[in-house]
């Protein structure tokens, strides 16, 4: 693999996160980190959408008419979301979870780091680095969401996964993590630690 | 070729369009079985939920199976009466009323230009002595709609659940996450002389919801509607 397709892939997992250095889909991010069983539904959707609806559009790339190139890719974006969303509602193992994230899902669309990076990368590049960028910017917003939810979901419910793991030990689970405020905060610490170690992203 | 042109511009876009609407109803077609087959569990453990056989999330681990199992094991009779309160059919086997077929009966019950015929209100007796009814109506955003159940003597409700379409998290969606919402039903009487048949307002006989006030009067005006349309069958069982 050639180095300007491994900085594709690895770039947005860390040096680029979407979250903590685009600060792209902040909003999604507060809203479906209270369990880990929903963030990781909500990563692996938001990868798919992010990944495919950048190929199609890669793939289509010389043929949008300028002056609509927004719409076209709502077009797509669009349909992905309700394509995950209806395969999801189809499963007797996704089901609960779709109910749960409820709205979100179908939210996807309004995160900033889809049309953003289809906008950005997809539309200038050719099919296969692009889908490799979706995929890698999902994951790298998919990385910080379990790291999130992996606290929220043991601090807020003393369990992973629905696993009990700290309720035994006589833990009250503490409700401010539940809500959306403490993720904002954690965000907040998740940011600083990158900071400090990625001496670059310091202003003067 | 001129990508810029208005032509071109409206082909492309009339094109793309009809490609993905095409391929979507394809989806959404191939798909809906197995979609209603997990509504009509996830009704079944909604009723339930309402009888009081577990609380919802006891009920969200059984499989579709299970639930399907349970319901069965546990319904004593399941009929439609109409707005006399006289039953006009046995509901056979596992039938249920998820959001919607409660649209369609929620239009007959309010009349208009929606309206497809007579209302047909389901009745669901459970062994251990509840009865469930649903209601439906507007939420904020979209539909709501639930099922309480009513103890045997009619007026005294013994439990209540709430789903809803997309009301917002956090505020409108407490009437269905908040399980201390739903329990206030538990043990209050329905005044089913009254067309307020519950009392759902602040600081009322149901406390409604700080911050939803739509989501709230909604929920009022459906679980009114709705049981004041089984007011005859609820009196014709005291008698």
């Amino acid at each position: 693999m050639d180095a300007k397709l491994k900085e594709t892939i690895l770039n947005p997992i860390f040096k680029g996160n979407p979250i903590t250095v685009l600060v792209l889909g902040i909003c999604s991010s507060l809203a479906v980190t209270v369990t880990l069983k929903g963030a990781l539904v909500m990563t692996l959707s938001v990868i798919v959408v992010c990944g495919i609806s950048s190929l199609i559009l890669s793939l289509l790339r010389n043929t949008i008419p300028g002056r609509v190139r927004i719409i076209v890719q709502l077009v797509v974006v669009a349909m992905m979301v309700i394509l995950v969303d209806q395969v999801l509602k189809s499963f007797e193992a996704t089901y609960a979870i779709d109910k749960q994230l409820s709205v979100y899902i179908g939210l996807i669309i309004t995160n900033c780091i889809v049309m953003g990076r289809i906008e950005a990368f997809a539309l200038g590049n050719k099919p296969w680095p692009s889908f490799l960028d979706g995929v890698a910017n999902g994951a790298g917003y998919g990385l910080i969401l379990i790291v999130v939810a992996f606290f929220r979901e043991l601090l807020g419910s003393g369990t992973l996964f629905g696993i009990d793991i700290l309720n035994r030990f006589g833990y009250v689970p503490n409700n401010l993590v539940i809500l959306p405020p403490f993720a904002l905060i954690l965000l907040g610490c998740i940011v600083w630690v990158q900071r400090s170690i990625q001496k670059d992203l310091q202003e003067k | 070729m001129n990508t810029n042109s208005n032509l071109y511009t409206v082909i492309y876009t009339t094109l793309i369009v009809v490609v993905v609407a095409a391929l979507l109803a394809f989806v959404s077609q191939s798909l809906k079985s197995r979609q209603d087959a997990n509504e009509k569990a996830e009704t079944i453990s909604q009723m339930l939920t309402a009888a009081q056989y577990g609380s919802k999330a006891e009920l969200d681990k059984l499989s579709n199976t299970q639930k399907l199992d349970k319901y069965a094991e546990e319904i004593e009779k399941a009929f439609v009466i109409d707005l006399e309160g006289n039953i006009v059919k046995e509901l056979e086997g596992i039938e249920v009323y998820g959001p919607k077929p409660l649209k369609r009966q929620n239009y007959n019950i309010k009349g208009g230009a929606n309206k497809t015929g007579e209302p047909e209100l389901p009745v669901f007796i459970f062994k251990n002595g509840r009865t469930v009814v649903p209601i439906y109506g507007a939420g904020l955003w979209g539909p709501i709609w639930g099922y309480i159940s009513f103890e045997a003597d009619g007026m005294t409700m013994g439990g209540a659940y709430f789903d809803h379409e997309s009301e917002t998290a956090g505020l409108g969606a407490k009437i269905k996450d908040d399980p201390s919402f739903r329990a206030q039903f538990v043990g209050k009487t329905a005044n089913f002389a009254d067309a307020n048949v519950i009392d759902l307002s602040k600081g009322g006989q149901i406390d409604a919801i700080s911050g939803a006030t739509m989501t709230s009067k909604g929920l009022d005006a459906a679980i009114d509607t709705w049981l004041a349309a089984y007011a005859k069958y609820f009196s014709k069982e005291e008698e």
